[in-house]
């Protein structure tokens, strides 16, 4: 499978429709690469270039730049957590590491079982509502240890569900 | 400065005032109106600024006016009133305007110079005494014109990245070294159009990186190490191979194709070359009209074939047993002098595309005082010559002037590989507004940068341009109502007779315009080697060979020609010369199979000499490395054989030759060694002790050379020729044209010894249409078999859709041992087996 | 002084989101009125309102556009939702409870400029927000709002989504337009600006406002620009949403007249500090903005453009970050390093190295290892960025380094004159204690 798949051919057309120039289309196209191969792999950089007209390493920069691509395969559930000042200041250092400890990784690392990459991120607009986080771009806020207990679980049996539907062949969305 | 500039306008610099051209940019202002170097590291004159190294911040405002009158407000003492802006401003992205005022000697400007080369080197290495760029530096410099004494950063908390990062064959990137500048990156992008470099990541990760496929693939990568202002950026070739104040630059001119290129052979005394001054590396060498700042790969990397083990060491006479055998120079000219008196006025001589202009006028002067003036042109694919000498571009053009309101056609042509820096010239022409058209019958790299693109087919590019203004009436109007037009022609898909017909429609499109006879207009050909315009200008011509082939003579000379590896029949007409003395650089075994006399000659690097560019520039090189054996520049050589047969005393010098020349050649007028010397400022200034925009392109001391005026630039009346009559081939039932074309990488024996390069060297291929292949039952990858008249086959691997037009197979040349058919032929195309 | 809805009227209609509730409450109006307008006029009353730029810099939006070259053919309104200093979520609130007045602006916007699309970009992390700002779009558009012909004027505009993908630096404008256009995100050498021909998108000439910014102007074409001036200070003019986090009990945005105290701001409206604590400092414009004690003076100080600049900081985007007297100042400056220096785009040499640097330096410190004289150096590093760079982000990553020490020496030295009591080298390994940061939690 590839972004040739007709399944992307609409959001593809749309994405050019927005702007006068198809490079400008990279971002939402790195987007939909990451959508299907689970992060930005070569392949998809390589799909990418050809959609815009672009070089390789000229998409392979971009995806590099910003942190919402992931240039190495990571869980199904990507969760971010915002340990930045205003979050820190309302315990999201203490939460983060909870989390951490919980799923039994460190930052950066995705579980054994391949469900969970955890990153500590930025600042995400959430402030006053820490702790938070993000998962798969959603965001889950006014969190404390047990509210994220319930969320991992959650997700745990999510995944398992899809995998007995779908045997295991496509990756579980949020 | 810049000659379309005419504005001037008053600045000042340090409380000076100075007139300078309006627009242009403040750095390179400072540096030729008043001698200030502004320090820079991200700025390169070549390229867009984009502020980001922060090296050139100076105090920075303005003369203040009355607003009512106009009127410059004077302060107390009588001098312009400022306003000054509160922040240091980059003087890179800044340009000349009326009443603008720098200050770049004040505790600010010196405290923003310390901090900014304090930050760079938090990170960079200090690993100067074994970085290939420690000595010419702009980093080391800086530092130490205003960096400060020493480091606040630790040394231990310094970024540790890999060091050796290879981004191609050729090119190795040290990723603590650079400084990210941008520089290599914006290279690639503006000037080349390869944007295969990139940064990765961001903040203080940001990391050079090429991600095409295969790696950092350009023929144009190796500026890349000259413009980067570290020593981030190192060839494969030179890495650690000599440290550079060891270095001997010597002048010199690229000797792989038409453009010309000014090189600089950096040489050294070398053990391994027996304790001899051999070339380390070769740099461009800045010659605005012709290469600017650039050179391509080929001849970056392409020199070895100088001090390759295949050289000729020592004359060579075949022995009554066959066996060539080594003699002294003394009897092997003996042997050549009997010869050539025993043909008995029946002698005729092919010279190459590489000899030089004293080679070429020994030789002539040896055959007319043999009574022959069967002077051959190598190869013959090329015609035309003598209409460039009509109509060629002008005195004193300039490509990279070329720009908004001008236009370029390119026809027959594949300039990438045909003419590499042209190719790189052009393409900024039309980036800087140039119309750019090019014509071929199949697609070509050139396309990518054109505004419109023509298919004609094989052979007709003689009428394609003849028709032009009937078939694209819109196209041809533009063209003809440029402000300046040239026209690059070159001979694919052509006979000779084709291409002399390419180049008198093309000339007649010029005349009928309007546009020969000045600078930037006229015509361009992609003739081949570095001295096809020297050729024609002293009286070879490729016709002659093409009689010679007909009409063999009973001697023959061959100087500095591949033969056998360029025209598949030659064995046939070479077996029935009796007496073929060759003139040589290599000691090839099979290429010499037909000489009874083989004498070995010098390359470029060894001895001074000139070429007539495709520009119809003269330029001079000089001795570089230490000669191969008892190898002898070919004009000595000829000299002393006419010696022998009774021709009066050998010259002493090749300055000799070419005073001779210049006084009996009317081209050559004006052309001394001498003339060819001068040098005049170049703009911009680089390369010089100051390194001032950190470019390690060598100043040019050699020479800029003297161009030949056209007949045109003469002022004689140039009329256009009669319609070119159609000459093109036509391929019978079951036949398919065999279209040999042009590769810069390739097998000839001039740069197959350059190692370093071989992975990029293809392996052989030919290019055939899917529908021709559909009928011959091949498929993508198969080996095919190529049969022309009687030559020997040719076998290579078939690319299905690669680019032929139906009906015709492309063969580039020289990338199999068997050679490609010397122009456009008829041939038969089948599987071959396995 | 009262909370008034100008901007966050979701909260008094909570469904305003929707289209045909924001119709029934007034919803484009203002376009409509402004469509009978001249372009220049609608440029003279935004002038006349005093509007001023949301997104940092307190640019006169009026002034901003009347910039823009009226014979170019081709304009842009770009919308600044970028929103992602420390501290600040305004934009998002604006965007999930009150969209179509934010595009409604946007569209008044592109009509004084004769623009013929508007984008608006948003950071990545708006991934939820920005799908269903795109049906809000959809619906205006299929009610007349948006596409050809609009309203009958004869003019047609366009409104896009851009999803940014995480990366600060993103929201500063020039750095803005080239992401749009799907380069790397960094600043561009100015002039040309953005209003200028050859500086904004696509190289045309274009208006880069603030989510918040234009979300006032309907109501300014609506009610005028007296009305809108009688509102906060004569120079500061309006309604201003201030996001207010960190040691406070209501954190939380609060659309207050400009003018409000940070003593009105946090004690009245923000519920004071958690667990009757001692406010500490203050920063006004989330990690960027010079951070100030919270000294009674500085408390009684107007939020206003003009006052923050006589207490020596800013009123940015007036996000207001509130430290109570638990914490350690050295800490709080380290952790928004962290943050400069993970946003730095690593263009201007002072900004990548000095970032990275002082990262460096302050890990060093907070692990106990620094040494007096490391308090000068990272005084004298933030120095030698501020100003020196082509966007605000070397200042604003000075700020931190040069404040806080300014402000509260103490917390710098007492870790580097702890280290001198100490005996010499520690183990390897202590870096890490940077991490486990004296923050009080509530
Ligand atoms: C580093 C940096 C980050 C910025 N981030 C934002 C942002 O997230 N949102 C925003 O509206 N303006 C941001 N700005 C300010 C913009 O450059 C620009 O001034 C603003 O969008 C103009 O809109 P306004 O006139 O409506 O305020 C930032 C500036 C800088 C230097
Ligand atoms: S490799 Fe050299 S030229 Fe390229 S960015 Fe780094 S320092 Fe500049
Ligand atoms: S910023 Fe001017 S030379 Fe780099």
């Amino acid at each position: 499978m590839s972004l040739t798949d007709k399944k992307y051919a609409k959001r593809i057309e749309a994405a050019f429709a927005k702007y006068p120039d198809k490079r400008s289309a990279v971002m939402p196209l790195l987007y939909l690469a990451q959508e299907e191969y689970g992060w930005v792999s070569p392949e998809g950089i390589h799909e990418v270039a050809e959609l815009c007209g672009l070089d390789p390493t000229q998409v392979r920069s971009i995806a590099g730049f910003y942190t919402m691509y992931s240039e190495k395969p990571k869980g199904q559930y990507w969760l971010h957590v915002c340990t930045d000042l205003a979050c820190a200041l309302r315990g999201a250092d203490q939460f983060y590491a909870e989390l951490l400890e919980d799923l039994g990784i460190q930052d950066g690392e995705t579980t054994a079982d391949g469900l969970f990459t955890v990153e500590h991120v930025m600042c995400l607009g959430a402030c006053d509502r820490a702790p938070m986080l993000q998962c798969n771009f959603h965001f889950h806020e006014n969190l404390d240890r047990d509210k994220m207990r319930a969320l991992i679980d959650k997700w745990r049996a999510e995944a398992k569900q899809h995998m007995k539907t779908s045997g295991g062949s496509e990756r579980a969305g949020d | 400065m810049v000659a379309n500039i005419t504005k001037t306008v008053t600045i000042y610099i340090d409380d000076q005032a100075y007139q300078v051209e309006a627009g242009a940019n403040l750095v390179a202002v400072a540096k030729w109106h008043a001698d200030n170097d502004i320090p820079v590291f991200c700025y390169h004159p070549k390229m867009s600024p984009v502020g980001m190294c922060r090296m050139c911040l100076v105090e920075m405002g303005s003369v203040e006016r009355d607003r009512a009158t106009g009127e410059v407000i004077l302060d107390e003492q009588g001098k312009p009133k400022v306003r000054w802006m509160p922040k240091l401003q980059t003087a890179c992205t800044t340009r000349a305007a009326e009443g603008l005022v720098i200050r770049t000697n004040t505790p600010a400007v010196a405290d923003a110079r310390r901090n900014v080369i304090e930050f760079l080197l938090t990170s960079h290495p200090l690993d100067c005494p074994i970085c290939d760029k420690g000595g010419e530096c702009p980093l080391q410099n800086l530092t130490m014109a205003h960096g400060p004494g020493v480091s606040r950063m630790a040394f231990s908390d310094k970024m540790k990245l890999d060091k050796h990062v290879p981004l191609g064959d050729l090119i190795f990137l040290d990723e603590e070294r650079c400084i990210q500048c941008a520089r290599c990156v914006r290279y690639q992008d503006e000037i080349v159009g390869d944007p295969v470099l990139a940064f990765h990541e961001r903040g203080r990760s940001l990391q050079i990186i090429t991600n095409s496929d295969p790696g950092f693939d350009s023929y144009f990568s190796g500026n890349t190490t000259d413009i980067c202002p570290v020593g981030a950026l190192t060839t494969a070739d030179f890495r650690f191979g000599a440290r550079p104040w060891e270095l001997t630059e010597v002048p010199s001119i690229c000797p792989h194709c038409p453009v010309g290129c000014n090189i600089s052979l950096s040489t050294r005394l070398d053990r391994d070359f027996g304790g001899r001054v051999v070339i380390k590396r070769v740099m461009p060498r800045q010659n605005e009209q012709v290469n600017e700042i650039w050179i391509c790969d080929k001849g970056r990397f392409g020199h070895h074939f100088t001090r390759s083990p295949q050289r000729l060491m020592q004359p060579m006479v075949r022995e009554p047993s066959g066996r060539l055998t080594g003699k002294s120079w003394n009897d092997a000219l003996q042997a050549a002098a009997a010869a050539l008196q025993a043909a008995g006025g029946d002698v005729a001589a092919i010279a190459g595309s590489g000899m030089t202009n004293e080679d070429l006028w020994a030789l002539r002067q040896l055959l007319a005082g043999l009574g022959s003036s069967r002077l051959a042109a190598w190869p013959p694919t090329h015609g035309g010559a003598e209409i460039v000498a009509q109509v060629g571009v002008g005195q004193g053009t300039n490509l990279g002037r070329l720009g908004q309101g001008d236009a370029v056609l390119i026809i027959a042509s594949d300039l990438e590989e045909e003419a590499p820096v042209w190719r790189l010239r052009l393409k900024q022409a039309h980036d800087r507004g140039a119309y750019l058209v090019v014509m071929n019958a199949r697609a070509t790299r050139m396309d990518d940068f054109a505004d419109e693109t023509i298919r004609y087919d094989i052979g007709e590019a003689a009428q394609a341009l003849a028709g032009l203004k009937a078939s694209y009436p819109e196209y041809a109007q533009k063209l003809a109502d440029a402000a300046n037009l040239v026209i690059v022609a070159g001979a694919e898909g052509l006979t000779l007779d084709g291409s002399r017909a390419l180049m008198q429609a093309a000339a007649n499109f010029l005349i009928e315009t309007g546009h020969v006879g000045r600078p930037n207009n006229g015509l361009l050909a992609t003739f081949p080697g570095a001295n096809y315009m020297g050729l024609h200008y002293l009286g070879y011509t490729p016709e002659a060979a093409l009689d010679i082939a007909h009409k063999p003579p009973k001697a023959l000379i061959i100087a500095q020609a591949d033969v056998l590896a360029d025209d598949p029949q030659a064995a046939d007409w070479l077996a029935q010369v009796e007496t073929v003395i060759s003139f040589d650089l290599f000691a090839d075994e099979d290429a010499s199979r037909f000489a009874k006399i083989v004498l070995p000659i010098q390359s470029f690097a060894e001895r001074d000499g000139s070429f007539v560019s495709g520009e119809r520039r003269v330029q001079r090189f000089y001795t570089g490395q230490g000669p191969m054996g008892e190898s002898l520049p070919a004009w000595q050589a000829f000299s002393r054989l006419g010696e022998r047969l009774g021709q009066g005393r050998a010259k002493l010098s090749a300055a000799a030759v070419m005073q001779e020349i210049a006084a009996q050649v009317p081209a050559f007028a004006g052309a001394t060694y001498r003339d060819l010397a001068k040098v005049e400022r170049q703009f911009p200034d680089v390369g010089g002790v100051d390194l001032y925009y950190g470019g390690t392109a060598y100043q040019n001391k050699g020479g800029l050379g003297v161009q030949i005026p056209t007949a045109a630039d003469r002022g004689e009346t140039v009329t256009p020729y009669p319609a070119p009559a159609s000459a093109a081939p036509r391929a019978g039932r079951g036949k398919l044209l065999i279209v040999p074309t042009t590769r810069l990488y390739n097998r000839e024996r001039t740069f197959q010894p350059s190692a370093l390069v071989h992975p990029r060297v293809p392996a052989a291929y030919v290019e055939i249409h899917s529908a021709d292949a559909k009928k011959l039952g091949i498929q993508d990858g198969d080996f095919v078999q190529i049969a022309v008249a009687d030559a020997p086959t040719l076998r290579a691997r078939a690319h299905v859709n690669g680019g032929a037009p139906q009906g015709a197979v492309i063969v580039p040349r020289h990338l199999s041992e068997t050679a490609a058919p010397l122009v456009v032929s008829v041939g038969e195309v089948r599987k071959a087996e396995g | 002084m009262q909370q008034q809805y100008i901007l966050l009227r979701g909260r008094e209609i909570p469904d305003i989101w929707k289209l045909d509730v924001y119709l029934k409450h007034g919803g484009y109006e203002a376009l409509k009125k402004a469509l009978t307008m001249k372009p220049s006029e609608v440029i003279d009353v935004v002038k006349a309102s005093n509007l001023r730029g949301r997104g940092g810099a307190g640019f006169p939006t009026g002034v901003k556009w009347s910039f823009i070259p009226q014979n170019e053919p081709i304009k842009y309104v770009v919308v600044n939702a970028d929103e992602s200093e420390t501290g600040t979520f305004k934009d998002r609130e604006i965007m999930e409870t009150n969209p179509h007045q934010m595009l409604e602006g946007a569209l008044i916007a592109a009509w004084a400029i004769q623009a013929k699309a508007v984008y608006i970009y948003a950071r990545g992390e708006y991934w939820d927000l920005t799908h269903a700002l795109d049906e809000r779009i959809k619906e205006a558009a299929e009610a007349g709002f948006i596409g050809d012909n609009i309203l009958g004027s004869g003019w047609s505009c366009s409104v896009y989504t851009h999803l940014g993908a995480g990366a600060y630096i993103c929201g500063e404008e020039s750095a803005l337009l080239e992401s749009l256009e799907g380069k790397l995100g960094q600043p561009r050498v100015r002039p040309p600006f953005p209003a200028q021909k050859g500086g904004g998108l696509y190289g045309e000439p274009t208006v880069v406002n603030n989510v918040e910014t234009l979300t006032n102007v309907p109501w300014i074409i609506l009610n005028g620009a007296e009305a809108y001036q009688k509102i906060g200070t004569p120079q500061s003019a309006g309604t201003k949403i201030f996001c207010v986090s960190g040691h406070v009990v209501k954190p939380g945005n609060y659309e207050l007249p400009l003018g409000v105290t940070f003593r009105e701001l946090i004690f009245d409206h923000a519920g004071g500090i958690p667990g009757g604590r001692q406010i500490k400092g203050i920063l006004p414009s989330g990690g960027s903005g010079p951070i100030v004690p919270a000294t009674d003076a500085v408390l009684d100080t107007p939020l206003t453009y003009e006052d923050m600049q006589k207490i020596n900081t800013i009123l940015g985007s007036a996000s207001i970050i509130v430290i109570d007297e638990t914490v350690d100042m050295t800490w709080v400056a380290a952790r928004v390093t962290k943050f400069f220096k993970h946003e730095s785009c690593g263009k201007c040499t002072p900004c990548r190295e000095g970032t990275y640097w002082l990262d460096k330096v302050l890990d060093r410190i907070m692990a106990g290892e620094g040494k007096p004289s490391d308090v000068e150096l990272i005084n004298n590093i933030a120095r030698n960025m501020a100003g020196m760079t082509l966007c605000a982000l070397g200042d604003f990553a000075a700020n931190p380094i040069i404040h806080t020490i300014k402000n509260f020496p103490e917390d710098f030295y007492k870790h580097v004159r702890a280290e001198e009591a100490k005996p010499a080298a520690k183990p390897a390994g202590r870096g890490k204690a940077r991490e486990a940061a004296p923050v009080a939690g509530d």
